[in-house]
This record gives structure tokens, sequence and C-alpha cells, in this order.
């Protein structure tokens, strides 16, 4: 609870920081098609090449952003077991018990895959902690923006979203309280078995949702006395500018992927 | 053409709107909160999933669940992958195509909830962690089907007595 996701934005001047969060998500959505088009020993170096300079440019320590992917390190673990030990016959065996499996392309695969996953994890845990979270709300809205077209309404839900990003710290803070004056009225959140544990959960969850909707009404009451009537006319308080250096990304990034294409073969 | 009528976009008044930014909040925070011991964890954004589809229909539910799956994701620092986002729209039409302008009977939270499970659950996400790591699907199923068996009566359970709740009711009739 206490590591919660909006408090992971780190807050230092470095170009990756001053990026365009349009140009920011495009990259790292791209980047992870890059991480799949790897698939030899060369292509994956090229990789932790680029993966490490976006590290350095970014000014975060290495040892923080490791802090990030700890959560995920049983799924890693587990991942690699699983490709360990059950990989198809091929190459030379090393152990066999029934339908285990060790074998030499079983170890390089794994090795591969828990390259692949440390790789994709530690650029979006770049992301996220050189943006924030309200502008990687705009940068999503304005990337849904052709989605018009589809008559998807975008800018609706561009204003719920940043809504919501908005009221998620107060609603946490909020859930706390409630737990603590359940738990001073003798909850026990987090014992006894799953059933109990999930029934706990009730006297937190009812009190929630009705804040959240009395806050929705207050806010509700409160836009419209300002004159809000719907998201389709009005104009951008928040204005996103590409610059230089946003193109120069990709031009790197254009760089990469060539060698990585190139690289495919070795 | 009855069906028709229920799949329109259902024009949301700013009380709506601001309603349903809240819910989303409110699942981007439920979906951090896991309960369990160190072999079965879940967690519960299931049950505001379920109460936008029902309040507001499939595609206001649809649209919902794609930007809290992206939105999740990327700023949990977790790797994206398009297939979750896929799943959760499909959970989200499962709960809309059962509970929305019906009554909430224990039938059809029950059959949801299976519904969910068998497709997405047990298919789609073993589906996505295969294709994403490459790891053999036989080998991954006997867990998730034994971990989805203990998880989906407990979400019955929770889910038909939300939906019930004098809370959510009341709600529900200060919306329209």
């Amino acid at each position: 609870m206490s590591k919660f996701i909006f408090g992971r934005y780190l807050p230092l001047n470095s170009v990756v920081h001053r990026l365009d969060p349009r140009n920011k998500l495009l990259l790292s959505f791209c980047y992870i098609i890059l991480v799949f088009l790897a698939n030899s020993w060369v292509s994956y170096l090229i990789l932790i090449i680029l993966t490490l300079g976006a590290i350095a440019a970014s000014k975060i320590k290495l040892g923080f952003l490791m802090r990030g992917i700890r959560p995920l390190i049983w799924l890693i673990v587990f991942t690699v077991l699983l490709q360990i030990l059950f990989s198809p016959v091929g190459g030379q065996v090393y152990w066999h018990w029934a339908f285990i499996n060790i074998t030499q392309s079983g170890l390089i695969n794994a090795g591969f895959i828990f390259i692949r996953f440390l790789l994709i994890i530690m650029m979006s845990t770049l992301l996220t902690l050189s943006t924030q979270p309200l502008d990687i709300a705009t940068g999503l809205a304005s990337l849904m923006r052709p989605l018009r077209w589809l008559h998807v309404p975008v800018d609706t839900l561009a204003m719920m979203l940043s809504i919501a990003l908005r009221f998620v710290p107060t609603l946490m803070d909020e859930a706390q309280k409630i737990m603590n004056a359940q738990r001073a009225r003798g909850v026990d959140f987090g014992e006894g078995g799953l059933i109990k544990q999930a029934k706990s959960l009730i006297p937190l969850m009812v009190p929630l949702f009705m804040s959240a909707f009395n806050r929705a009404e207050d806010l509700s009451t409160a836009m419209e006395a300002r004159g809000y009537q719907d998201s389709e006319h009005r104009s951008q308080y928040r204005i996103l500018t590409w610059q230089r250096r946003d193109t120069v990304t990709w031009i790197i990034f254009g760089v990469g992927l060539v060698l990585i294409l190139i690289s495919r073969r070795w | 053409m009855k069906t028709m009528a229920r799949l329109q976009l259902p024009k949301l008044n700013t009380l709506s709107m601001v309603t349903l930014g809240f819910l989303m909040a409110v699942q981007l925070i439920l979906g951090r909160f896991t309960v369990g011991n160190q072999f079965i964890r879940f967690g519960f954004a299931f049950l505001v999933m379920a109460l936008v589809a029902k309040w507001f229909g499939p595609l206001w539910g649809i649209m919902t669940a794609a930007m809290i799956d992206l939105v999740g994701t990327l700023l949990s620092g977790g790797p994206f992958f398009i297939g979750f986002t896929l799943s959760a729209i499909l959970s989200s039409f499962i709960y809309a195509a059962l509970l929305y302008q019906r009554p909430v009977t224990w039938r059809r939270v029950i059959i949801a909830q299976v519904l969910i499970m068998l497709v997405v659950d047990l298919v789609l996400n073993t589906l996505w962690i295969a294709i994403m790591y490459h790891t053999a699907i036989w080998a991954l199923l006997p867990i998730r089907i034994l971990k989805q068996l203990i998880v989906t009566p407990i979400q019955i359970l929770l889910l038909y007595p939300l939906l019930k709740s004098q809370v959510i009711q009341g709600i529900q009739g200060r919306l329209s």
C-alpha cells in the first residue's frame, strides 16, 4: 500500500523528463515491439545498450529502478523456471526425468526470456518515473484523438481520466482513514482465511463507494456552476509541444531498429 | 431492435460523467488491493468493473475498462501487452450483457463470473502469458485452473451482496 504507484514519479531535471509525454508513450510502445524483434545475442546487446543509454540520460539511479522490479521478481523466476524445465527437446539434453527436460536450447531461451522481461520492465518503469501521471493522461488523450472518427467520445474519456487521476490520492487517503477507523472498532484487515479476509473489506468498500459518490455529486455541481456543459466545445490550457529532442529520440530509435533487423541473423 | 437500443452510447450528464471518473479512480485503487496468502492473491477491481457495466452499459464499460487497463499498467510500471486490454474489454462486456438494465439475481451473477473465468482467465489470459513469455500453455494451465476454482466462488460471494446492497441501490437511484 505504501509503495503505491502515484508516489513513484521522481522529479529530476533531465532530458528524458523534459521529453514530450506523447513521444515517451509512443516510444515505450514501439520499444516493446523492438524487444520482440530481437532474437540473437548481438541484437540483445544492442537493446541493452539502448536501454542503459536511456536510463543514463534520465539521471535516475539504476538501484532505484531495480527496486521497482522487485514486486515482479516472482513472476520472472517462475517463468524462467518453467522455461528451463519444460522446454521442447532440442540441442543437447543435460537431464531428463519423466516430462522434465533440461536442454541447451531451453537454457538459452530462458536466458533470453530473462533479459527480455528485465528490459521491458526497466523501460516501462523509466516511463513512470520520468513522467507525471497528469502528463501521461494528457499525452494519452492527445494520442487517442484520431479515434474521434470512430465516434469514440475521446474528450469525455479524457475528462474522466483526469478526474480519476486527480482523485486517486484523495480516495487513497480516505481509504486509509476508513481502515483505521474500522480497525479502532475491531475489524482485522488481512487476517484469517481467504473468505474472512475478503469479508473484512466490506466495512471498507461500502463507505468508500458512498464517499466517492458524495464527492462526485459535489464536484459535478461545482463544475456546472463554473459553466461546464459538455466535453467537446472547450479549449485547452495544457498544451503539449513537440521539440527537437523528441525528433532526435526517434532518430536514435530508428538506428536501433535497423541495427537489430540486421543483427537478427547472428 | 431491442439489442440495438441497448448497445447505444447513453448520453451522460455531468453527474454520471464525474461518477464514472470517480469509479475509475476507485478501480485503480482497488486494483492494487489484494487479499490472500502466499499462494493465492486476488484483487477487487472486478467489483467496480461490474458496477460500471451494470450502471452505464456495455459501451461505457468497454471504454473505461480499456482506459483503466492502459493507465493502470502504464502507471504501475508493469509491461504493457494489448492482449490484457482485450481481456478487460471482454470481461466488462460480459458483465454488461448480463447485468445492464436487468435485475440482479444469483443466476446472472454466477453465469457472468463463470463465463469470465472460462473465457477470460483460463483461455485468453493463459494464451497471452504464453505468447508474451513463450511458456508452455499446458505447464501454466493446471495452476491457473486450481487458482480460478478457488477465486471464482469468492468473487461471486462478494459481487452479489455488493450489487444488492442498500448503499449501491441508493446511489443508483440518485444517478438516474
